[in-house]
């Protein structure tokens, strides 16, 4: 099946899932996609009457994590007297995973929430795109075969899916929801369940294998164009503290400003918060406005933690991440020894 | 050269200014030992004490490289012989994320060192620091986050 | 004033010449995005565009801008040290009308009061504004719709018109004209060429695909700030910082201080801020009157849209559509518009 037909059954599987949670009164509204009116956008939607349902959408856009809106940092998911609603989620698979872990993180209540799983074949990635066609209008995507078809003002151009997909889905090996004994859910397509992932990591080794200084110019290259919008920070659904540690100013840790050190040190930090709670959904790269991609700092955050504790972040809600444990036995080759 | 010659090049010579973050129970302990020792070590470190490796927050680390400290030391009890039982696991954990994390940032991993001492140890104490404060030295002054005005 | 030609080959002589009196700002492409900066080279500029990522308005009103620094002697304060680089003269090159409306509209706010942003106003008083009409609007612009037009001079000293290879070029200003003066190279136009100036104009106005309807706006937001219709509005805003830090005409900064204790120095600097963080009025008691999204997309529409007229009889937005391209939900203003004119008909239908 191309990739066009897979998300048209997708799509028309998910709707009539939704229409039949809603007539049941199993839920109270249904968090999924739809239509962007920007080019290469689409918007996350909540339904809650079921005459909306065929706003719901499924195709390779769709790049926003659902679960960001599920923390309780977000109040808009209550009824009008103030008691949660009843949400059924359309996920893929690092939105599964995202919620399996604010499961384990204890910043969701499940008996609220209904998983509609779907199995997704990557997100295009929008931002490379968009820096490829350059100062000439999009007006319309779709996916053909196994390519991107751009239509825009006065040109056509079509694009390799495999190769223009974010460079996350492209090593994805959690194509849809993990399944995990405490979630109910319903599923469209394949679910199973997964201990571990199979990774050797090698898209990180020419990184790598570069000097400090090499490194260091890289990251800087990189991350120069952040104008601190913090667009990053709200689309990723494991960022929910109340207070973020660059807000915090009593006393000031680390500054707001757009000077070099200061946005290294935002985005060092933050990877440094998301060691082993990041899901590799690549929602950070996509939002970004300058189109900063971070998918090598998100590369890096899972092989950290798959090399040194065996663990992968949402697959299971039986593990503990291991950030909040710790273990006699922890390798401590880092440490300075005499000789 | 002339013995002031010599004088004045020591003078001038570089030195890395290093923090170091010492848990009260046992490296505070081993360093005071050190001292009382009178065992000899380079001069270059200046000591904050903590109650516990633990207590040592990964922003300390960062926030020192940023305010220009050429290189940082945590030194906790061993594993096992934490005042506070499991504060020294905690901490390794996190040094192990961080350690990566700024290596794979590009900022040099030496800057940064991590050991256990206990209070018994005060030539291991002096051993160590000598180690770190070579490494630092080689590694020259930190520039990186250096902001211009 | 009689209308000039420049052609495009000649825009390396305007450069040189000018440069050497002026900072000269242009569109270039920088790490795959076009933004405003100054060009040490006249072949960096990019002729061939719609409109940059971030406003021109960071050029005289930069992301980060210090607002005095101050040496110390490890305990009191030393010497106290001002801006220096105010009276320095300034050229941005190739702005688009809507964007030259912002710069207005950021002029009345700064100016506003009895305390007025002399590090703004200095600088924009300085600066020269040369702007290129748009021959071919975007589908989300809609200068149109809020008393804007893509050939809109008013708010520029200099206005050019792309003709394809020349520029039809016309000094507004009296700064414009006076500018214009002293570059005595440049040709002279001819009938024709101020006749296809017009028709591009009228092209240009007639192509647009986006029209918002924003004649009673204002009245209809000021009765509705308890309308159940904002929180449909904001139920997908996440609270970035997107559509204001790249909004022409938004304002708002934050100040901080900034101690360099090891180095015996410090500064006041001050930083784009926004009112769609969730910090933006928490209040030192705790209390937060914007807590939700609710409040705080109400409180942009409303400020660009109610507020703004009330204040300064001029709409504050430009209709430039960055915040519809690059809103990570697609939060569209368009859709906003739309539901908020439809409160006056549902009233009109319940009455």
């Amino acid at each position: 099946m191309g990739i066009e037909s897979e998300n048209k059954e997708i799509e028309k599987n998910l709707r009539d899932i939704a229409r039949n949670l809603l007539q049941e009164k199993k839920v109270d509204a249904i968090l999924g996609y739809s239509k962007g009116t920007a080019p290469l956008s689409t918007s996350p939607i909540i339904i809650r009457h079921i005459d909306e349902v065929n706003k719901l959408i499924w195709n390779n856009l769709c790049y926003m994590n659902l679960a960001k809106y599920l923390v309780p940092r977000i109040p808009q998911l209550k009824s009008p007297k103030g008691e949660d609603l009843k949400i059924g989620i359309i996920a893929k698979g690092c939105v599964g995973r995202a919620l399996i872990h604010l499961n384990v993180e204890k910043q969701l209540n499940l008996d609220n929430i209904k998983i509609i799983g779907i199995s997704c074949n990557g997100i295009v990635n929008r931002k490379r795109i968009e820096r490829e066609i350059g100062e000439k209008e999009i007006f319309e995507v779709s996916t053909s075969e196994n390519n991107i078809m751009i239509k825009g003002k006065d040109f056509e151009k079509k694009f390799s899916f495999d190769e223009y997909i974010n460079e996350l889905c492209k090593v994805c090996k959690v194509k849809s929801p993990p399944k995990d004994s405490e979630l109910e859910d319903i599923f469209i397509g394949e679910s199973r369940e997964m201990k571990s992932i199979d990774d050797d990591f090698s898209d990180l080794k020419e990184f790598e294998s570069k000097s400090p200084e090499e490194k260091w110019q890289y990251i800087k290259e990189l991350l120069e164009p952040c104008i601190r919008c913090y667009a990053c920070r709200e689309a990723c659904p494991m960022c929910y503290c109340n207070l973020c540690f660059v807000d915090q100013n009593k006393p000031i840790w680390f500054g707001k400003t757009t000077d070099l050190s200061d946005i290294i040190i935002f985005h060092l930090v933050r990877a440094m918060h998301l060691a082993g709670r990041c899901v590799a959904c690549g929602a950070c790269s996509s939002v970004c406005p300058m189109g900063i991609d971070l998918n090598m700092i998100t590369r890096k955050l899972e092989k950290l933690v798959k090399e040194r504790f065996n663990f992968t972040s949402g697959l299971n809600s039986k593990f503990l991440p291991p950030m909040m444990a710790y273990n006699m036995e922890d390798d401590e080759e880092f440490m300075l020894e005499e000789n | 050269m002339t013995i002031q010659a010599e004088k004045e090049k020591k003078i001038k010579e570089w030195e890395p200014k290093i923090i170091a973050f010492l848990c009260n129970w046992c490296s505070y302990a081993g360093a005071d030992l050190a001292g009382v020792s009178r065992i000899q070590y380079p001069p270059n470190i200046r000591v904050v004490r903590v109650p516990c490796s633990g207590r040592v927050n990964p922003y300390f680390i960062i926030k020192s490289l940023t305010d220009g400290w050429d290189g940082v030391v945590i030194s906790g009890c061993h594993p096992g012989d934490c005042h506070y039982l499991t504060g020294n696991l905690v901490a390794r954990r996190r040094f192990a994320i961080l350690k990566e994390l700024l290596e794979f940032f590009g900022i040099d991993p030496g800057r940064v060192n991590f050991m256990w001492v206990s209070a018994a140890e005060g030539e291991r104490f002096a051993v160590l620091i000598r180690k770190a404060t070579k490494i630092v030295k080689e590694l020259g002054p930190n520039k990186k986050f250096e902001k211009k005005w | 004033m009689d209308q000039k030609i420049l052609m495009k080959n000649e825009i390396g002589k305007l450069y040189i010449e000018l440069a050497e009196e002026y900072n000269f700002y242009a569109p270039v492409i920088n790490k795959g995005n076009l933004i405003y900066n100054k060009i040490l080279n006249p072949d960096e500029i990019i002729l061939d565009f719609y409109n940059s990522k971030i406003p021109p308005k960071e050029i005289l009103f930069p992301k980060m801008e210090t607002l005095f620094e101050y040496k110390t002697d490890g305990k009191n304060i030393e010497e106290i040290i001002e801006r220096k680089d105010l009276d320095e003269y300034n050229i941005i090159f190739g702005i688009r009308p809507c964007d030259a409306q912002a710069f207005m509209l950021m002029e009345n706010f700064f100016a506003l009061g009895d305390i007025k942003d002399n590090l703004f106003l200095k600088k924009k008083e300085n600066t020269v504004l040369i702007g290129i009409g748009c021959n071919i609007p975007k589908s989300t612009c809609f200068c149109t719709s809020v008393n804007g037009h893509p050939f809109k001079s008013d708010y520029l000293d200099i206005f050019m018109i792309d003709l394809g290879e020349k520029y039809l070029v016309e000094g507004i200003s009296d700064k414009g004209k006076n500018m214009l003066e002293k570059l005595t190279w440049l040709s002279k136009s001819t009938k024709a060429d101020i006749q296809k100036g017009e028709e591009l104009s009228k092209k240009a106005e007639e192509s647009f695909k986006t029209k918002l309807d924003v004649k009673d706006i204002e009245k209809i937001l000021e009765q509705s700030f308890d309308h159940p219709i904002w929180t449909e509005i904001s139920d997908i805003c996440m609270g970035c910082g997107i559509c204001s830090f790249l909004c022409p005409t938004c304002t708002c900064f934050d100040v901080i201080d900034e101690n360099d204790q090891y180095n015996n120095r410090g500064r006041r600097i001050r930083i784009w801020d926004t009112c769609q963080f969730c910090l933006y009025t928490l209040h030192t008691s705790g209390h937060n009157p914007r807590d939700s999204s609710i409040e705080r997309c109400r409180n942009r529409i409303l400020h660009k849209f109610c507020y703004y007229p009330k204040n300064y009889d001029m709409l504050g937005c430009v209709g430039c559509g960055r915040c519809i391209q690059l809103c990570p939900v697609n939060n569209d203003l368009r859709k906003i518009i739309e539901k908020v004119n439809k409160i006056k008909e549902e009233e009109k239908v319940n009455a």
